[in-house]
């Protein structure tokens, strides 16, 4: 559970400028130069300090089995070699790593869009229609944030058991899709809420229903929270274990976090080069995705700024 | 509070559950045996790692093209993901048809009547040691048949001892013998080579020593059968070896996780299980390691044993005990099966899977290093008490705990003591 941070705590903590210059007289270029350098120098080393694990891991990714944890663990080695990224594209007792990757793709991408479509419409009624029971609903809904995923693991299971959905994607998606991730209704009718009601009520008066409020106004207003939602679910969805594991039987259906641990087994030889160059493989994705709708959230928050 | 959404669910999946159950009654009688035309489906579950998925692969397929009336579904996953995917299952009611099962569960899933006994479907037992099958039998049934052996070793690096001029042991050494061994090499080593891990942290290491002074580790009522006395004893075997280049320290032993001193190149011995060979030697890339018998101060008595190194069983709930007979039998005898798994399960168990097996290179160390404790072995313990695995790495911890000073060793045994007696009462 450490992937639940929200996308607030990435926002402000980044480190500001220096300390603000009281006396500006007193203080000649040189001094500020020094101080700049110092600044730069220090969010450097941070920096160096943060990705270290994940050169860590790319580095690793090239290197012997026997080079990697134990007394052997240098960034650096003389061994580099494609060799894992061979092993670990040749798949996992005759399924391919490329299966693993498509079916990752197809749960990332039907989580996106599950809950992009079913939050955005929960939310929409949470915060716009006043229906009866609005407040009970809207409470119990921020209830089930609080309720720890574990405790509805078993009784969960037996209903997809005995309605035979055990084995498909149906008990992974399906929540999804009826805007069961609180989280997310809960972002967007925080976001909508913010929205001025005079535009709906323009609308209104102009003779749009809500679904025309929705589709027209809404929708294109929303996109910074669309696409944080998208973002997250996405990441969630693709490094999600544990629902996989206990809804999935057929290998051909395994994605990949469920792949990456079968070449780490204690009980026999573990092969760590495999694992890490698959973890690398694996990464790229996420990568792509969060590196491409990046901008979207920066944007979104320095509008969603102006509005407040 | 019930309110109408919940009333409505409630309604919805009783009749969603009864129509299910309905459905099950009607089909199940008629599919309990299938043709060549009809085959019926089972499904077997292991764990393991891409080596076992695929020689598994390779054994499924030929009891397929043996068994056309059966097929079987394969599924497998890591070992700490596979319990909690069990766990699951088994409350949800829908285990596996055969599974791949590891000791320290039987007795749990045993005693919750999640397993069948075996004792009731055709399974051949002949070819086995019969010291070897109670180790699957609770209270008279039997739940589960070893695959495959192991049994507790010292391992050593020839080429390392080699380098520091200390010669090969031969196996005949009592405690204080051991415990020189590993001072010289800790010694020699300067610093750079320890002697090996503190082997008094390891349960069945304890276990092998009582049986060497003839006390059971856990009486047949499921109680400790050893007394505060005996673990303190246990636990002062290496008091002076702690902190000195005889033992590893457990600072250094953390650092190098998720791969073993051993698997590391530094230390020069550890005390476990003969089927890590394989693993050992890739961790390591050591050209040779060698096994050798455990220490006792009894020449005549070492304590060992053959460990069920995996079992297979079947769901209490199969719609299809035959068939899942049939695969178990096939799996546990067939010597072509022998042939597909060699020693990556442990040495084949049934004689008939042993003999037609050819070993070699690393394979044929560990099946000779069995054959050549042959005649010291004595029955394989119980199944063990349920959350057994607690008390196990509880036993571990607190060894931990003595190595970085945090612990004396009576105040060890007390912590021991009244964890493995909370569980003990809790369990009754």
């Amino acid at each position: 559970m450490t992937t639940m941070a929200t996308p607030t705590q990435n926002q402000p903590t980044t480190p500001t400028t220096p300390a603000p210059v009281y006396n500006p007289k007193s203080e000649s270029v040189m001094a500020r130069r020094i101080k700049s350098t110092i600044f730069h120098i220090v969010a450097l080393a941070l920096v160096a300090m943060v990705l270290y694990p994940a050169l860590w891991m790319i580095t690793s990714s090239f290197k012997p089995n026997s080079e990697i944890g134990g007394a052997n663990n240098a960034l650096w080695s003389n061994n580099f070699s494609f060799d894992n990224f061979a092993t670990a594209m040749e798949g996992i007792g005759g399924v391919s790593t490329l299966t693993f990757f498509t079916n990752s793709l197809i749960l990332a991408v039907g989580a996106v869009v599950g809950t992009v479509l079913s939050a955005s419409i929960s939310a929409y009624a949470f915060a716009r229609i006043n229906f009866p029971g609005r407040g009970l609903f809207f409470g119990m809904m921020i209830a089930t944030l609080l309720l720890p995923f574990h405790v509805v693991i078993i009784p969960q299971y037996i209903v997809f058991q005995q309605l035979g959905l055990v084995d498909t994607y149906v008990p992974l998606l399906i929540g999804k899709f009826l805007a069961a991730d609180a989280f997310f209704v809960f972002l967007m009718v925080q976001f909508m809420r913010g929205l001025p009601a005079e535009l709906d009520e323009a609308a209104r008066i102009d003779g749009a229903g809500h679904v025309r409020i929705f589709g027209s106004i809404m929708l294109p207003l929303m996109k910074p929270a669309l696409i944080s939602t998208s973002i997250f679910s996405f990441i969630w969805s693709w490094n999600d274990f544990l629902g996989p594991l206990l809804y999935l039987n057929t290998p051909e259906k395994y994605p990949l976090p469920l792949a990456l641990r079968l070449f780490v087994d204690q009980t026999q030889s573990s092969d760590y080069g495999a694992m890490i160059a698959m973890s690398v493989l694996a990464l790229l994705p996420v990568l792509v995705f969060f590196l491409v709708f990046q901008r979207y959230i920066v944007e979104g928050v320095s509008t969603q700024g102006l509005k407040g | 509070m019930i309110d109408r959404r919940k009333f409505l669910t409630t309604v919805a999946l009783g009749t969603a559950s009864a129509a299910f159950l309905s459905a099950c009654g009607q089909s199940s009688s008629p599919a309990q045996t299938g043709s060549a035309d009809n085959p019926v489906t089972i499904t077997y579950t292991w764990w393991g790692n891409d080596d076992r998925a695929e020689r598994t692969r390779k054994a499924i397929a030929l009891f397929e093209s043996k068994n056309p009336d059966i097929k079987v579904n394969g599924n497998f996953s890591d070992f700490a993901g596979y319990w909690q995917k069990r766990a699951t299952e088994a409350a949800g009611g829908g285990l596996p048809d055969v599974m791949q099962w590891d000791l320290s569960y039987l007795r749990d899933y045993g005693q919750r009547n999640q397993l069948l006994d075996l004792g009731t479907v055709k399974v051949n037992t002949d070819a086995f040691e019969k010291s070897l099958l109670p180790s699957g039998q609770i209270r008279g049934k039997t739940y589960g048949i070893p695959t495959s052996t192991n049994a507790f070793a010292v391992y050593y690096d020839p080429a390392k001892l080699a380098a520091l001029g200390i010669a090969e042991p031969d196996g005949s050494w009592n405690y204080k013998e051991f415990n020189a061994f590993l001072t010289e090499v800790g010694q020699k080593g300067n610093g750079t080579l320890f002697g090996g891990t503190d082997y008094t942290g390891i349960w069945w290491n304890f276990n092998i020593w009582l049986r060497q002074n003839n006390i059971q580790a856990f009486t047949d009522e499921g109680k400790l059968g050893f007394s505060k006395d005996d673990l303190k004893k246990w636990w002062n075997l290496t008091a002076d070896l702690r902190g000195t280049g005889a033992i590893v320290g457990e600072d250094k032993a953390t650092q190098l996780l998720p791969k073993s001193p051993f698997g590391s190149n530094v230390t020069a011995t550890e005390v476990t299980w003969d089927n890590f060979m394989a693993g050992y030697l890739a961790d390591s890339g050591a050209k040779e390691l060698k096994l050798v018998p455990v220490p006792s101060d009894d020449p005549d008595n070492l304590g060992l044993f053959l460990k069920p190194s995996m079992l297979m069983v079947a769901s209490a709930k199969t719609k299809y005990k035959d068939a899942a007979a049939r695969f178990i039998d096939f799996m546990v005898n067939d010597p072509e099966v022998g042939q597909i798994f060699k020693t990556s399960r442990g040495v084949p168990a049934s004689k008939t899977q042993r003999d037609g097996t050819t070993f070699e290179g690393t394979d044929k160390l560990v099946v000779d290093y069995e054959k050549s404790i042959e005649k010291y072995l004595k029955d394989a313990p119980e199944p063990p008490i349920v959350g057994f695995g607690t008390l196990e790495s509880t036993f571990k911890r607190v060894t931990q705990d003595l190595n970085y000073g945090k612990l004396t060793v009576d105040g060890a045994v007390d912590v021991w003591f009244k964890e493995a007696e909370d569980l003990i009462k809790q369990n009754a």
